[in-house]
């Protein structure tokens, strides 16, 4: 679940980088690229933190419970 | 008028005053530091320096815009400027970033015995790995102190789930003024920007009651590598939301000055990045630092 959720958040920073793109581009067709990725990272961000507060309060994620390596 | 040629500005004296500005700040801080008396004057004196040339230059900048002296070189490098400045905000937050998951995902578990166990235990005896660390090992250990502690992290639904869902909101409200300026909806841009200024100001005042909270929980920067890095993120995070809201500002003035059109407005663009990203390194934090 946790990978999930920075799945998703890479995704966001892939929107991000793409509106700097449009940015870089400029023109009517950067200028509308660089709107379009804005919009789609901010209803991903929107999206993420619901399913973050809907996991934590039925319990699918637990605050600060991330760990890659087994402690002996 | 329309200039063929790169614009290129004679006699500014911008970049004097900015390095007589720099050279103060730097000069009060390194004194401040080794407690002289007129080091704090001497950087506040700096800073106000600096504050003014970015203020002249900027506005110097934008006199020359709408004066028609730029031709579409000069856009370009404006657009190649402000990449390359939003690619040095992505590596400083990323060094950060891996700062945080470095301690917390690899060295505090190894210290732990974890892994392969090469970063043995006995490197600081009784030491177990927790999170958050609050305390430096060595110097605790040294003195006796156990290195587990009590201290538990801010509570994720209280006032970082609340700023979460105010920064958000901004970005939502600052789409919307960016849809209206594309399509030419003056009075929803500003009631937008408007909007988006306004979330921004009340997520500085949370984050500020935040900090004397965690302050008066006993985390201070001082407090283990945990301390360090929450105060290091947040706080420079902050300082990049205080910027942003002082540029959204600038630009709520520009606009109702009537400098953007649907088709020309490359500092409504930059600035609406900016805060975008500032945004999602807030969803950062509250993933990596009160999350997961």
């Amino acid at each position: 679940m946790n990978l999930f959720v920075i799945a998703i958040l890479g995704l966001i920073f892939v929107f991000l980088g793409s509106a700097v793109i449009g940015l870089l581009r400029g023109g009517k067709a950067g200028s509308d690229r660089m709107f379009k990725a804005l919009r789609m990272r901010i209803i991903l961000s929107v999206l993420l933190f619901a399913f973050l507060l809907f996991a934590g309060s039925v319990g699918w994620i637990e605050p600060n419970s991330f760990n890659l390596l087994p402690t002996q | 008028m329309s200039n063929e040629k790169y614009y290129v500005p004679h006699g500014t004296y911008w970049p004097i005053i900015g390095s007589i500005g720099i050279s103060t700040l730097f000069i009060g801080f390194a004194n401040q530091m080794h407690d002289v008396s007129w080091g704090w004057p001497v950087m506040v004196l700096g800073f106000a320096i600096v504050a003014f040339m970015m203020f002249g230059w900027l506005g110097t900048v934008v006199a020359e815009s709408v004066g028609g002296f730029y031709n579409p070189q000069v856009d370009r490098s404006f657009r190649w400027g402000m990449s390359w400045f939003i690619f040095s905000e992505v590596m400083f937050f990323a060094a950060f970033f891996g700062a945080l998951l470095y301690a917390r995902v690899l060295s505090v578990p190894w210290l732990g015995g974890a892994d392969n166990n090469v970063f043995t235990p006995e490197l600081w005896e009784g030491f177990k790995a927790t999170w958050p660390l609050i305390s430096t090992p060595g110097e605790v250990g040294q003195n006796g102190v156990s290195f587990s502690t009590n201290f538990k992290l801010v509570d994720t639904w209280g006032l970082p789930a609340i700023n979460t869902g105010l920064l958000l909101t901004s970005g939502v409200t600052l789409t919307y003024a960016h849809h209206a300026l594309r399509a030419g909806h003056r009075n929803a841009l500003i009631t937008w920007m408007l909007a988006t200024i306004a979330l921004g100001v009340i997520f500085l005042g949370f984050q500020i009651t935040e900090y004397g909270h965690a302050y008066h929980d006993g985390l201070k920067l001082t407090s283990g590598i945990y301390g360090s890095t929450f105060y290091l993120l947040t706080g420079f995070h902050g300082f990049h939301v205080t910027v942003g809201v002082i540029m959204l500002t600038v630009i709520l003035y520009r606009i109702q000055k009537g400098h953007f059109n649907m088709e020309n407005h490359f500092a409504f663009e930059g600035v609406a990045w900016y805060w975008h990203f500032v945004d999602v390194v807030w969803l950062g934090l509250f993933i990596f630092v009160y999350w997961i």
